[in-house]
Order: structure tokens, then sequence, then C-alpha cells
């Protein structure tokens, strides 16, 4: 039952982020994601290569559906995926043997969470930023995009980790 | 032991990795509109028919503004037409060409993106309608962008906001002219270059299509130079403010170049 709520959860943030990318619009400065979370929220005990390929198949899906161009989302969300378990050892927990399936806010508190989310919403929007910036637009329109984008999306998804905490 | 059948299963996710972000980035610089619309098919029928409801509703709260655009535009045809019919009825006794240059397909927007660095519109126009990809998009106040990919009742348009994109433009004073591009920041800014720096009355002149390319139409008004500043030393670079207002684009008009074909095959005489 746990799990269908997981997997129900995942795929209503999922929607939420399609309905995010195709009506709200809050200016070129800003763009909010919250595949980083979904990336989170797979399981740490599944197997790098499961990860990356969910990752990849979650980025593409995002670009199919939302009209824009085709492997952006796709690129970023590999991006995140790749260094996730990695960073999840140096920022959360140090044990090898940690048996955590979906770190969880009460669980790892306030300020690791904040951290470990904060890490993978940077790399993700840094990945999609410079692809789809770099040489066209001006490093200060490129910075200033990276940090509204990944405030207001590390925001968005510490509201949905508080959300999700509460129907496990 | 653990150790042991770590190590392969860490190189392969290594090289995972490396495959799938080279086959992302792949995607990104094919940018396949025209292999998405086959691959979704059916699903992005039924997004275009659920992004058709959401944008009537929109609509339906800007009715008096747009009745009043509609209007206007209406009052500006008629006397582009009063004016054709009285050089017309000069010049009765030369030879006329009948068939006009350009043909024009009414269209609805049904989505559209003014916040991303590649911008794009879904139209209620397809291949039924007679839309082909590479035509051209225009508002009453503007160029919209160029049709990139059909299915049979909507219509993919890659945004003049967009990296990449450019349209040819020229000032309707010296009739000077260059690429205008977007710098995908302002969805009402964009940016004419190319213009020599002995132009001295840009400012406040009114900025045109140039017609230069098969895509648009002459002389369709794009905006006002507000700022202009010399680039690299050797030619200016003009700010200029859009008329169109992209936000708010409904109705727009699917361009048909009826010479096309011929000027296509006029290039490919050339050696």
């Amino acid at each position: 039952m746990s799990r269908f709520r997981n997997i129900l959860f995942f795929v209503l943030v999922f929607l939420l982020q399609l309905i995010i990318t195709d009506y709200l619009h809050l200016g070129s400065w800003v763009m909010v994601s919250l595949l980083p979370f979904l990336i989170l929220l797979i399981p740490l005990q599944r197997r790098e290569h499961i990860v990356l390929l969910s990752a990849f198949g979650l980025g593409l899906l995002l670009d199919l559906l939302s009209g824009g161009v085709l492997g952006l989302n796709a690129f970023a969300a590999v991006m995140t995926a790749g260094p996730r378990k990695f960073l999840y050892r140096i920022l959360v927990n140090r044990d090898r043997q940690d048996k955590t399936e979906i770190p969880l806010l009460r669980d790892i508190g306030w300020v690791k969470y904040f951290k470990y989310l904060l890490s993978l919403t940077a790399i993700f929007l840094a990945a999609y930023i410079l692809l789809d910036c770099v040489s066209v637009r001006p490093v200060g329109f490129i910075l200033a995009k990276f940090t509204a984008s990944t405030l207001v999306s590390t925001a968005l998804g510490l509201l949905m980790a508080l959300s999700f905490q509460n129907r496990s | 032991m653990n150790n042991r059948s770590g190590l392969p299963s860490t190189l392969t996710a290594i090289i995972l990795f490396l495959v799938l972000a080279a086959l992302s980035i792949l995607l990104v610089v094919e940018n396949g509109v025209v292999q998405r619309y086959r691959i979704l098919g059916a699903v992005r029928n039924m997004q275009a028919w659920c992004w058709t409801r959401t944008s009537n509703i929109a609509h339906y709260f800007n009715y008096r503004t747009e009745n009043e655009r509609l209007s206007a535009e209406n009052r500006q045809l008629h006397e582009r037409l009063s004016r054709y019919e009285a050089a017309a009825r000069q010049l009765d006794s030369v030879s006329v060409r009948i068939e006009p240059d350009f043909s024009y397909i009414g269209a609805n927007v049904v989505k559209n993106t003014v916040d991303q660095q590649h911008n794009h519109l879904v139209l209620d126009r397809g291949r039924e309608d007679g839309v082909e990809p590479g035509m051209g998009v225009v508002a009453p106040q503007g160029v919209v962008g160029i049709v990139g990919a059909v299915s049979s009742h909507y219509a993919y348009v890659f945004s003049i906001l967009g990296a990449g994109q450019s349209v040819s433009a020229k000032l309707s004073r010296s009739g000077a002219f260059g690429p205008m591009t977007w710098p995908g920041i302002e969805p009402d800014r964009m940016l004419l270059s190319e213009i020599p720096v002995h132009i001295q009355d840009a400012p406040g002149d009114t900025v045109l299509t140039s017609g230069y390319s098969t895509i648009y139409p002459p002389d369709i008004p794009l905006g006002l130079v507000i700022e202009t500043k010399v680039s690299k030393g050797s030619s200016q670079e003009l700010s200029v403010q859009l008329f169109e207002e992209f936000r708010t684009l409904h109705h727009v008009y699917i361009v048909k170049n009826n010479h096309k074909a011929e000027i296509e095959a006029l290039y490919e005489q050339v050696p």
C-alpha cells in the first residue's frame, strides 16, 4: 500500500511539473523544475544503471510532453542522477551500510535534506541552463537565471518533501 | 568479493552515464520536432485538445480587448484595400499580375511560450488545412515564427523568440537592413544588427520585414527603434520595441508564398 502511495505521489508530482511547464510563466529569469526532487525520490537501493535510465526516461518524457527542446531535461536529469548516491554519502550519511529506501525530511533532518536537495537542484539547473543558453546568452543572465531558478525550485521541492512525508 | 563485483557495475554505470549524456546532447542538437510529432501521435492530439480548451477559457476573459484589436485590424485592412483599388483603377490599361504573392490561412494559438530560450507555439490548423513545414506565421502587428512540424489538425511553430531564430528586417526611412534576433530576456525586445554606422536617424524609426526571404511578406511593421549601440566598431546594433504583444497572442495568419517553388527552382539552376 505504501509502495502504491509512493508511486501515486511520484506520478502526481510529474503531472504537477507538466502543468508548471505548460501554464506557469514566471519570465525568462526563472525556471521551476521538480525533476531533481523526483530523482531524489527514486529509492537509494536501486542499481545505478536503473537510476540513470529512469532519470533519462523521466526527462525525455517531460521533453516530449512539454513541447520544448527534446533532450534538455533528459540531459539535466542524467547529470543529476549520476552523482546522486555520492552526494547522499557526503552530505547526508557516510555510512555505506545505510538501508534508507527514500530519504525523508523527518529521518535526516532539515539541514541535511536541504543541502542534499539544493545540490541535486543546482546540478540539474546548471546542466539545463548551460546547455540551453551557453554561447547565445550573456554570462550575467545565465548566472542570475541559475540562482533564481535554484532557489525557487529548491523551495518548491521542500514543500513537496513535506507533503510526501505527511503521506508516508 | 563485493569489491570484485562492484567494479564492473561501476564501470557499466559510468559508460551508461556517458552514453545517455551524449544521446541527450545529440537530441538537443537535432531538436527533432518532426520526430516528436511522429512518436507522440495520439498523445499530441489529446494534449492539443486540452490546450485548445484552456486557451479558450483564457481568451473568454479577453474578448473585449480582442474585439478592439480585431476591429482596428479590420479598419487598417479596409484602408489598404481601398488604396489598392484606387491604384488598380489607374492601372487598368497596364498588365497587372492577378495572382497574389502570398496567401494567408487564419489560425488560433492554442499554446504559446515566451519565457524559455527556445519558445514555440501550437496552432489549431494543420496538414488538412494546407499548412506545411517552412511556412511563415504573422500577426497583425509583427511576425511570429516559422512552422516546424504539422499534424492533421495542428501546427508546431518555432517562435522568433528563440535562440538561433532571425528575421530579415529593414529600417523604414533609410531602407538599411539586417538580421533581427531575440536576445533572450524580454519578450517585447529584439536586436537589429549589421546596420551601417552612418545611419544616424534610426532612433524612433519603424522596423519592417525586408521581404528578402521567401517566408515573410515585405513591409510588415515589427516595432520601433528605441536604442542604438555601435557594435565591434563597424556596425550598429539597434534595440527594437516590438509592436506585437506575444504574451496575449491569439489570432495569427499562416503565410504561404505562392512563388516559393519557382524561387527555389531558380536557386537550383545556379551552379
